[in-house]
């Protein structure tokens, strides 16, 4: 579960002071698909920033299965990142040097996974993102959207409970983009991956449960999704 | 796979790494050669001085009124067993060859001992031998006629010239014992004598024997042992290789600050890569370790090349200054590229404890937001 109390983020740039977030509330619970939606400059990306312990708060609180982020270590924060977090960025942020294999046994590598286990697992997660086929290449060998889908599966390497998504399908094509979501909305129902989602793009709300809309650093609405709530 | 993406990344930079590299292959070079030729420096005035290493020269102790050596102390040294005992006896005098005259040391020294101590331009060891300058100066051959004092002698051999500590033959003339005595009635009076040990080792013992016989109730001698001079001469040659070393090692400072260099731009560049590799997972000491293991290969690559090529500028400037390269492959080179290459790889990872550290300090969302 995650849950944000009160929480504020102040930026400063030079003298000025930019409020990026004025007390959120937000509560989201394990297993949910939540769409964060709000026009750019709204504090959406610096709300999933301060999810995924990238970054602190100002003021406020951010738990993570009832723990407090702000009383953790940078080696602590570093730890729950690496093991029940997983993020997927806009620009894909693959380490260009490294194989789509390698990208994905890289984090963990870091957690001290055997070479022999986590290559089995890299290999495992690239076939269900679909390119097995395509495991030795450089990131510059694959489109934007295969290189997507290999952030997809380092992501979800270490197992993470929840999955940050920043505008994934952003620099994608309609179709590849849609891939990308069908595979995230998979992970959501068959694996009860957590997903917290942040967009401006209005037609990813259809793969969401729940869509928080944002504007100015403030929550202005919080809805279970139209097409949720009319199936059900 | 810590070394492996360390690689990679250098290889990404190809020319910038070679560039890096080729910076502390020329600072290794240029100490380790500069170390073996003031290494094969020193082992060229020492071989002027293995001959006389396992000497040790008994001369009477001023400090304490004795001018000469007596019969009764020289008969206590005669009783060392470790190696030769030669006894000189010397006096200034005057020398005459027809219409030139000067002051010149006359030794008193027996063929036997004379063979052991000096080596011959010309001639035999029997009779009159005159150094190489007294020759040259009174233009003598084997055979002329030598006056010493009013008695003259016939030369017998010229000694070669060469520079050496225990006593100075090249302006001397020696004369047998035996001529010597009939000349000055000295018959007693040894002023110096030169033991020969035949190990080295043994020269301790020499001097304990003359400390506890010969000098048992009052110093009668002093004893001098050639080894103390090149005991000298190899630390004053260490201090001017050190010297040396230091002045080539500024090479090395530069390559440092190139690495320096181009490790911070590493950094910089890679920003972004750092903070995604934070935001996955890495430590901040993974982030330190990728960068110093960047540098590691650099410092490891470029000093064993380095050290490797130092042997051919060893080589190189033994044979600009000393005509010879006989000396470049001894042991003590190895020691001196072993230094170098340690040098050079200790300059590259102290060069990137800075950049390393300031990547491993950057907090991932900067990272992240960096454009």
């Amino acid at each position: 579960m995650i849950e944000l109390i009160d929480v504020y983020k102040v930026y400063k740039l030079g003298l000025h002071e930019v409020v990026a977030l004025r007390g959120i509330n937000l509560k989201i619970e394990d297993g949910e698909f939540v769409a964060i939606m709000g026009p750019s400059g709204s504090g959406k990306s610096t709300l999933l920033y301060l999810i995924g312990c990238l970054d602190k708060p100002t003021r406020g609180k951010v738990l993570i299965d009832g723990c407090d982020t702000s009383k953790l270590s940078d080696r602590e924060l570093t730890e729950l990142r690496r093991d029940k977090i997983g993020f997927i960025f806009q620009q894909y942020y693959l380490i260009p040097t490294l194989t789509a294999l390698e990208n994905v046994e890289l984090p963990m590598v870091f957690k001290g996974v055997p070479k022999a286990e986590r290559v089995k697992r890299a290999e495992e997660l690239l076939e269900i993102v679909g390119l097995g086929s395509k495991k030795d290449r450089k990131p510059r060998e694959l489109s934007g959207g295969e290189q997507q889908r290999v952030a997809i599966a380092r992501a979800l390497a270490n197992r993470p409970t929840i999955l940050l998504c920043d505008e994934p399908k952003g620099n994608l094509d309609t179709k590849s983009g849609e891939v990308v979501m069908n595979i995230i909305k998979r992970l959501n129902v068959e694996e009860g991956v957590t997903v917290v989602l942040v967009t401006h793009d209005p037609s990813l709300k259809a793969y969401a449960d729940r869509v928080v809309s944002i504007r100015d650093g403030v929550i202005y609405a919080d809805r279970v999704s139209f097409e949720k709530s009319e199936e059900s | 796979m810590l070394i492996e993406l360390a690689l990679r990344n250098l290889r990404r930079v190809k020319v910038r790494s070679a560039l890096a590299v080729a910076g502390i292959v020329i600072g290794v070079m240029a100490i380790s050669s500069i170390g073996i030729f003031g290494e094969s420096l020193k082992a060229t005035i020492l071989e002027n001085f293995k001959d006389v290493a396992n000497e040790i020269i008994i001369t009477p102790d001023y400090t304490h009124g004795y001018t000469y050596i007596d019969e009764r102390t020289l008969e206590k040294l005669e009783r060392i067993s470790y190696g030769e005992i030669i006894p000189i006896k010397s006096k200034s005098a005057l020398v005459s060859y027809k219409d030139k005259k000067t002051y010149l040391t006359v030794y008193g020294i027996d063929s036997k001992d004379a063979k052991a101590l000096f080596s011959l331009e010309v001639g035999s060891y029997r009779g009159c031998l005159v150094g190489g300058s007294v020759a040259e100066y009174f233009k003598l051959r084997v055979g002329s006629k030598v006056a010493v004092e009013s008695k003259e002698f016939r030369v017998g051999g010229i000694i070669r010239k060469e520079a050496r500590y225990d006593i100075n033959p090249n302006f001397a003339v020696v004369l047998p014992v035996r001529d010597f005595d009939k000349l000055f009635n000295e018959k007693k009076k040894y002023t110096m004598v030169i033991v020969k040990v035949s190990k080295l080792e043994d020269v301790d013992r020499v001097k304990n024997y003359v400390d506890e016989v010969v000098n048992r109730k009052e110093s009668k001698v002093s004893v001098f042992e050639m080894r103390s001079i090149i005991d000298r001469i190899n630390k004053a040659f260490a201090q001017v290789t050190l010297f040396l070393m230091a002045i080539a090692s500024v090479s090395l400072l530069v390559a440092g600050v190139s690495i320096l260099n181009i490790m911070l731009m590493s950094t910089i560049e890679r920003t972004k890569e750092i903070g995604i590799m934070r935001a996955i997972g890495a430590y901040r000491e993974t982030i330190l370790k990728l960068f110093l293991t960047e540098a590691l290969i650099l410092g490891l690559v470029g000093s064993v090349v380095g050290g490797c090529l130092s042997f051919l500028g060893g080589y190189v400037i033994d044979m600009l200054i000393l005509k010879t390269a006989k000396y470049v492959f001894q042991p003590s080179s190895l020691l001196y590229v072993t230094l170098g290459i340690s040098f050079g790889i200790a300059t590259a990872v102290i060069s990137a404890l800075y950049p390393a550290w300031k990547a491993s300090r950057l907090e991932p969302i900067q990272a992240l937001r960096y454009e």
